[in-house]
């Protein structure tokens, strides 16, 4: 990863009207990165992406990409990236492969037809359908190989794997990691942890518009939720596990629940005095942590 | 810019055959109906308010002709100007499609530019298709009727509408540009249509009301048997042209400044509150 940065914004800020889209959004993204915006609906990711394509005019500071301001420099910027939109809308009377080739020729592609058949049949499609007719999983693969096909240097995905099945999205992911071999950048907005934690180097997190933390992907996964369920010899007192990152969330005699955001050090120390008969690790969805980070008590974005 | 111009053009084939051949349709079975025996009773009805206020006129053949095939070919084609002009932006950022286009290397005005270059070769293959048709139906009824309108005659005083059309086709750009949704623009645009259409008729019947005309642009197409013999005024093709130009880089203007996918209003611009 080279220090080149390829994404920079100061103080971003998008308005609607009087409502706030994002608010003095400051991220840098650097060369050879693959960095992962993560929020729930409405937290402002798209806002973002399309602030940075000069879609949607700031309200307020700006973006640069490849150093280059967006909005008095946007046709130059675009001519090095290519975007997959989040709400993905096609012409429904056009052939898939004709939407390839007229998007090939907007972007002035030089056409690599060989890859393009490749990337095709890694997502397991056959373009030679009129829009109308497929699914919307199908349509979102075409998003997917119109997004890819080009190799530019920079790929803006929101949302890229929504509405696709397992398979696809698993080629996908390997789709961006093998940019990221080639030394080139992605920016993926999603609010698929699972996906984020698989590809991204690093995570920006995105709250009611505001950046509330860049993270490394590493220290987000040792930061997430875990639920641990303790058989004790003798039942703990009810104060006993007053830790910092510790949780009890339910009792039942000697069986104890505990939602843990921290290493179990602490834990295992306060719970060793009572004898432990049994320890079971509770998996916790990936909607669970998600919603446990976006928890009002937790907008500073601590304790996952 | 090129490949958008083509994609806009080649995607709506299918509309200039159709409408194309349609208002031959039209022209066809208004030329073809007019029995000059008829002719007589039509003398009695041309006096008519009714008639005067839908343009009508029914003291000759060529005024007929102009009344019947020269005002309502141009009033139906424009009912595609207005669905054309304001799906290709309007209508685009609705469906979500014009996000794909404003992400890719061009600059909004080459995408408006394209747009509008391609909407207007539609219309003026359409006119041309439709000119063509109805001069060969005119010139097939020659044979056995003595008209004094030719076919040549019929063929320009249709082309001369063009102008007309391509005002019609920059306004509702310009709609596109400013109104929160296509649905708005195309309501905005149809009732420009209709005011301008029955407000020039209106005006010519009341004195009082005589300077609305200038409002309207059906006031700068001749619609009158004049037409054949004199051509279109120059005065009046530079107005629509004026006209087509200036909502062209209004609409430029308001694209470049345009938040696609927010579909707000012109003063709803962005306000920092907090």
């Amino acid at each position: 990863m080279s220090s080149e940065v390829i994404i920079g914004t100061r103080d971003l800020s998008v308005y609607y009207g009087e409502h706030r889209g994002i608010k003095d959004l400051n991220l840098s993204v650097q060369k050879g990165e693959v960095f992962g915006f993560l929020g729930p609906n409405g937290a402002g990711k798209t806002t973002t992406l399309r602030a940075i394509l000069d879609i949607i005019h700031p309200t307020k500071g700006s973006a640069a990409l490849f150093g280059l301001d967006s909005r008095k420099h946007g046709v130059a910027i675009r001519e090095r990236i290519s975007y997959l939109p989040g709400e993905l809308s096609l012409y429904p009377s056009m052939k898939a492969s004709y939407f390839l080739d007229f998007l090939g020729s907007l972007q002035k592609n030089k056409r690599d037809e060989s890859y393009l058949e490749q990337l095709l049949e890694r997502v397991d499609l056959d373009p030679s359908r009129k829009m109308r007719e497929y699914s919307h999983g199908n349509k979102q693969k075409i998003g997917v190989v119109a997004a890819f096909m080009g190799k530019r240097e920079l790929i803006i995905l929101d949302e890229p794997t929504i509405g696709l099945d397992p398979l696809v999205q698993r080629t996908v992911l390997e789709l961006v990691l093998e940019v990221k071999e080639e030394g080139r950048t992605v920016f993926i907005s999603s609010h698929n942890l699972k996906e984020v934690q698989t590809v991204c180097d690093r995570v920006g997190i995105i709250q009611n518009g505001e950046l509330i933390k860049t993270e490394k992907v590493d220290t987000l996964i040792n930061q997430q939720l875990r639920r641990l369920e303790i058989n004790f010899r003798k039942e703990p007192p009810h104060d006993a596990f007053a830790i910092e990152g510790v949780k009890e969330i339910s009792r039942e005699g000697n069986l104890v629940l505990f939602e843990v955001s921290q290493d179990l050090d602490r834990l295992m120390e306060k719970a060793a005095p009572y004898g432990i008969i049994d320890l079971e690790t509770k998996s916790v969805s990936l909607d669970e942590i998600f919603l446990a980070f976006y928890s009002p008590q937790k907008r500073g974005g601590h304790n996952v | 810019m090129f490949s958008l111009l083509m994609h806009e053009i080649k995607s709506r084939c299918t509309a200039i055959l159709g409408w194309g051949f349609g208002l031959i349709l039209y022209g066809a079975v208004y030329i073809l109906i007019f029995p000059p025996e008829l002719f007589e009773q039509f003398k009695f009805l041309k006096d008519l308010s009714v008639y005067a206020l839908v343009g009508i006129q029914l003291g000759s053949f060529e005024g007929y002709m102009a009344s019947i095939v020269l005002v309502y070919i141009p009033i139906l084609l424009s009912i595609y100007c207005i669905i054309a002009s304001t799906s290709t932006l309007a209508g685009e950022e609705d469906s979500g499609t014009l996000e794909l286009i404003v992400a890719m290397p061009l600059s909004r005005w080459q995408i408006l530019t394209a747009k509008a270059v391609a909407l207007s070769v539609v219309v003026l293959s359409i006119m041309i298709i439709a000119s063509i048709g109805n001069a060969f139906v005119l010139e097939a009824i020659k044979i056995n009727t003595q008209i004094n309108v030719t076919p040549f005659g019929l063929f320009t005083a249709l082309m001369s509408s063009l102008p007309l059309e391509l005002a019609f086709i920059m306004i509702g750009l310009f709609l596109g540009t400013i109104l929160p949704n296509r649905r708005l623009s195309a309501t905005a645009l149809t009732i420009f249509f209709i005011a301008s259409f029955f407000g020039e008729n209106i005006a010519g019947m009341v004195k009082s009301l005589e300077p609305i005309k200038y409002f309207s642009l059906f006031n700068y197409y001749n619609t009158t048997e004049t037409i054949f013999t004199e051509g279109a005024q120059v005065s009046d093709v530079l107005a629509l042209a004026g006209i087509a130009a200036v909502f062209f880089i209004l609409a430029l203007i308001c694209f470049s400044r345009r938040n696609i996918t927010v579909g707000g209003w012109p003063w709803q611009q962005g306000k920092i509150t907090d």
